[in-house]
């Protein structure tokens, strides 16, 4: 630890102040700090009329975050046909605690173990069903029901502009495989409210959650009239995201994203994709969101 | 056989809403109760220097000390000032350092199960005992850009393709403690003083602009802290409900 004290002023104190001095002059400031209004919150709720043991009080400042996107994404994994949909934005945190950095394919999850620059802790991804009625590609190859995939992430930063993150996921319900993705993003902030961020994907899936979407057995291949086809795991998909967000003021942001994938091995190879899909896949998402303040006595 | 689990699913409700009514009431008084306070203080004795955004690989923040300024002392005259209105507000001794050294766990969840660490240094560091509570002003916590944490007094960077940004912060945790069972009544980290900033940290924090020089620059850095410290320590102290009026 280096030591700065004005009253001492040897060469080495002064050195050390030095030090500071440079740190500041760095990025030039001076301490000329605009004398802001107190708090300003929405509105203020009552203290909470018990306190639950084992976790925090929830008295304080909070900062919600509500809003709305769409995103056009594949109708299914495979499909070369694709879908407008709405994506309700919210979010709560502790009031000044930073929205940190997300990429669009990340699965929900809650950092258990943070010490800044490496987290980890479990991950949750819901899995939509797949209904054959809905789509004339899929008419014989029956429903895959919704899955469930529950697992963990670990997610580094060596610096603060790149993110490494993995999750692996085991799945329940429609699919009862296992899930890995990779990816890395260069986040790269222009300025202090517009940030872009890239960077490549890859996801490896067992057979168990490549077979239910893209397998089909001999009952299938009668009645949808595609050849039978075993599919089985290994590189499901390699591709790379994107997206940009511009905090417009300290309430509103708004931000877009594209993501494309490339499938892979039997996903790929699965007479879905290749006679009736694609294995092209692109998502671009849009959205805008309102972040207020309030507080709870 | 449904209205005998229905039974069971109201008792157990009942058994929770009236647990915690009980603790509830069990904070309540015990604050109500309270009359001779010491205050110990362990934010003042260093300095972070932090830099976040775009910046080199293995860039590692620094530290400086500052005991010199005098911040806890600062801290102790001025929570003195402010509670002496309603405690006899009495001088106590303490290892500032042993204090300042104590650190949350990485893991969330032991944080939230372990017994907390400023019970046992109450009892076995400050001097003398027998008050009816503590309160214990320490370093807290935020993040700051993606990859990095900052905590207690500092001055950080924020850096940008095109622009740098700077800021400073006082991040500090008040928690009061029971002068006898050295339980932890209440526990709250001090908020922001505002939202208007685009790059906001969890506790009172603000930006600095313009040119630094002159040999000036480390009193004005005092005075920035000092003010940063003034302002939020009434608002905190308030929302404790340990002073009135706020």
């Amino acid at each position: 630890m280096k030591h700065f004290d004005e009253a001492a002023l040897d060469p080495a104190a002064r050195a050390q102040q030095t030090l500071l001095t440079a740190f500041l002059a760095a990025f030039g400031a001076i301490l000329a700090i605009p004398q802001s209004a107190s708090a300003q919150t929405a509105f203020t709720l009552p203290a909470p009329p018990f306190d639950v043991p084992m976790l925090p009080s929830p008295s304080g400042n909070w900062t919600v975050m509500v809003g709305i996107g769409g995103e056009y994404t594949p109708d299914f994994v495979g499909s070369k046909n694709g879908k407008l949909m709405p994506i309700p934005i919210f979010s709560i945190r502790r009031a000044g605690s930073v929205d940190q950095f997300r990429g669009p394919r990340d699965s929900a999850s809650i950092a258990l173990f943070d010490v800044g620059n490496f987290r980890a802790g479990p991950a949750f991804k819901y899995v939509g069903s797949r209904r054959s009625d809905k789509y004339a590609e899929l008419t014989g190859l029956g429903d895959v029901k919704a899955a469930y995939e529950l697992g963990g992430f670990v997610e580094y930063f060596p610096v603060d502009w790149l993110r490494l993150r993995s999750e692996l996921r085991q799945g329940m319900g429609g699919n009862t495989g296992t899930v890995a993705d990779v990816s890395a993003d260069v986040i790269v902030p222009l300025i202090q409210r517009l940030t872009i961020s890239a960077g490549p994907r890859f996801t490896w899936k067992s057979t168990k959650a490549t077979a239910p979407y893209f397998g089909v057995d001999a009952v299938q291949s009668v009645a949808s009239g595609l050849p039978m086809y075993d599919a089985k795991g290994g590189a499901h998909s390699v591709g790379f995201g994107g997206q940009i967000s511009y905090r417009i003021n300290p309430q509103w942001e708004v931000h877009a994203y594209v993501e494309y994938e490339k499938l892979l091995g039997d996903a790929a190879d699965s007479p879905l994709v290749k006679l009736r899909g694609s294995s092209n896949q692109t998502t671009i998402g849009l959205g805008a969101s309102y972040s207020f303040d309030f507080r709870i006595r | 056989m449904r209205r005998i689990a229905f039974l069971w699913v109201g008792l157990a409700i009942a058994c929770i809403a009236l647990g915690a009514a009980a603790a509830f009431e069990t904070r309540a008084t015990r604050l109500q109760a309270i009359k001779t306070v010491g205050i110990v203080s362990a934010i003042g004795e260093e300095m972070s220097l932090t830099q976040a955004g775009l910046i080199a690989l293995g860039n590692a923040g620094q530290s400086l000390s500052i005991s010199a300024w005098g911040l806890d002392e600062l801290i102790v005259q001025q929570a003195t000032k402010l509670l002496g209105g309603r405690f006899r507000v009495q001088a106590v001794s303490y290892r500032r350092a042993a204090f300042a050294a104590i650190r949350d766990s990485a893991v969330a969840p032991v944080n939230l199960l372990r017994s907390d660490p400023f019970k046992e240094l109450v009892r076995s560091d400050v001097a003398p005992q027998g008050l009816d509570a503590y309160i214990v002003i320490t370093r807290a916590r935020s993040k700051l850009g993606n990859g990095r944490n900052v905590e207690g007094i500092g001055l950080a960077q924020y850096r940008t393709l095109l622009a740098d940004y700077g800021l400073i912060h006082a991040l500090y945790e008040v928690r009061v403690i029971d002068g006898k069972s050295f339980d932890v009544i209440e526990k709250r980290a001090a908020a922001p003083l505002d939202n208007t900033g685009t790059m906001r940290l969890a506790g009172p924090s603000g930006p600095i602009d313009a040119t630094f020089e002159g040999p000036a620059a480390s009193e004005r850095l005092r005075a920035a802290i000092t003010d940063l410290i003034t302002r939020s320590l009434p608002v905190t102290l308030g929302d404790m409900h340990l002073i009135d009026g706020q």
